[in-house]
């Protein structure tokens, strides 16, 4: 596993541990626009596309710049 | 549900609530390194006792039409995902903090005074039990391959069935194989909840409160070893007797192939109390 590989293993699982934290602890108050459990779900779906991101960071950025300049 | 057209403040402009801190405990320190190179911009909002962390944040960027969309926008919710964390762990370096949950969004100040001063007994309590404490958590993962070894010293038909496997040749290797892998996998289903209450059971004591977690799911956990265990503890800030029992329990259970992690501090997400409803 190369240096980059490793830093973005780890920024995952600390990101990780956010979200168990951040999303589903704490407090609920009764803000007037509070996340509702409902939406905890949708959260998840964001989590997935953002850690398999976070995950192959590298190689699918290159095929963007690709596709960019080939235009 | 009200259409958003007639809920916008005057302004556009909502309180995002981070957490509530005593007063008397976010002194002028806290208020001058909550405005020192922040990336974004945090008030302590007080009223009487308690101070809300708060930040101003645009209403339509947390509007409850367009919230949904956000959240599957992983840059959006990374970022407020970190900056939830950090606001909160700066407050902590100064101040204890009972944190609120991801996107609580008040439409104005008056409506985040109300809040606090009518909860404010409920709140008062529930910094009281996480004063000068802080949260950590701990993770266990097993390695099958150390815990196999570990297995074979201590188990006879183990280390037996290990020994005919390496000696024997063609079919008969192979079926000794199968079995020695089912007798791995079944030692390790005993084990898995064995070990798990052993770390619980010994890290509470060491600790002022304590629960075990849902494992995460493997696919997010980013290692290929399996977790065994997932936990927080809420410890007294300097954390000197909970990490010396955290050190020994891992010597203990190494050999078995189990690795502990430690993770935070945090503020004590885990340790405040869930519903905080409309008085």
């Amino acid at each position: 596993m190369s240096l980059s590989e490793q830093q973005s293993l780890k920024q995952q699982v600390t990101l990780l541990e956010l979200v168990d934290r951040v999303l589903n602890k704490g407090v609920v108050v009764s803000g007037d626009i509070t996340l509702s459990v409902a939406d905890v779900d949708l959260v998840y779906v964001g989590l997935r596309v953002l850690l398999s991101s976070v995950a192959t960071l590298e190689e699918p950025r290159e095929r963007i710049s690709t596709a960019g300049a080939a235009r | 549900m009200t259409p958003p057209a007639a809920t916008l403040s005057r302004n556009g402009l909502g309180w995002y609530l981070y957490g509530i801190a005593a007063a008397d405990d976010a002194s002028a320190p806290l208020g001058a390194r909550l405005a020192a190179g922040a990336e974004q911009e945090v008030e302590l909002v007080a009223e009487g006792p308690l101070v809300g962390v708060a930040s101003r944040v645009s209403l339509a960027e947390f509007d409850e039409q367009t919230l949904p969309e956000r959240l599957s926008d992983a840059t959006w919710l990374e970022q407020k995902i970190r900056t939830h964390e950090h606001v909160l762990e700066r407050v902590l370096e100064d101040a204890s903090v009972v944190p609120c949950r991801f996107c609580t969004v008040y439409r104005d100040e008056v409506e985040l005074r109300r809040f606090l001063s009518e909860r404010r007994e409920t709140l008062q309590a529930a910094l009281d039990r996480v004063r000068g404490k802080v949260e950590v958590g701990v993770k266990a993962f097993i390695d099958r391959d150390r815990f196999a070894a570990g297995q074979a010293r201590q188990n006879d038909e183990i280390r037996q069935l290990e020994t005919r496997v390496s000696t024997a040749e063609g079919g008969r290797a192979y079926l000794e194989r199968r079995r020695l892998e089912q007798l791995v996998a079944s030692a390790l289903g005993d084990f898995r909840g064995e070990v798990a209450e052993r770390i619980h059971t010994r890290l509470l004591p060491a600790a002022e409160d304590g629960h075990a977690l849902p494992l995460q799911a493997p696919e997010l956990s980013g290692r290929e070893e399996e977790m065994v265990f997932n936990g927080a503890y809420l410890v007294t800030a300097d954390r000197g007797g909970f990490e010396a029992a955290l050190a020994s329990l891992a010597r203990e259970i190494r050999d078995d192939g189990v690795d502990l992690e430690l993770t935070g501090p945090w503020p004590a997400y885990n340790f405040v109390p869930e519903e905080l409803g409309a008085a």
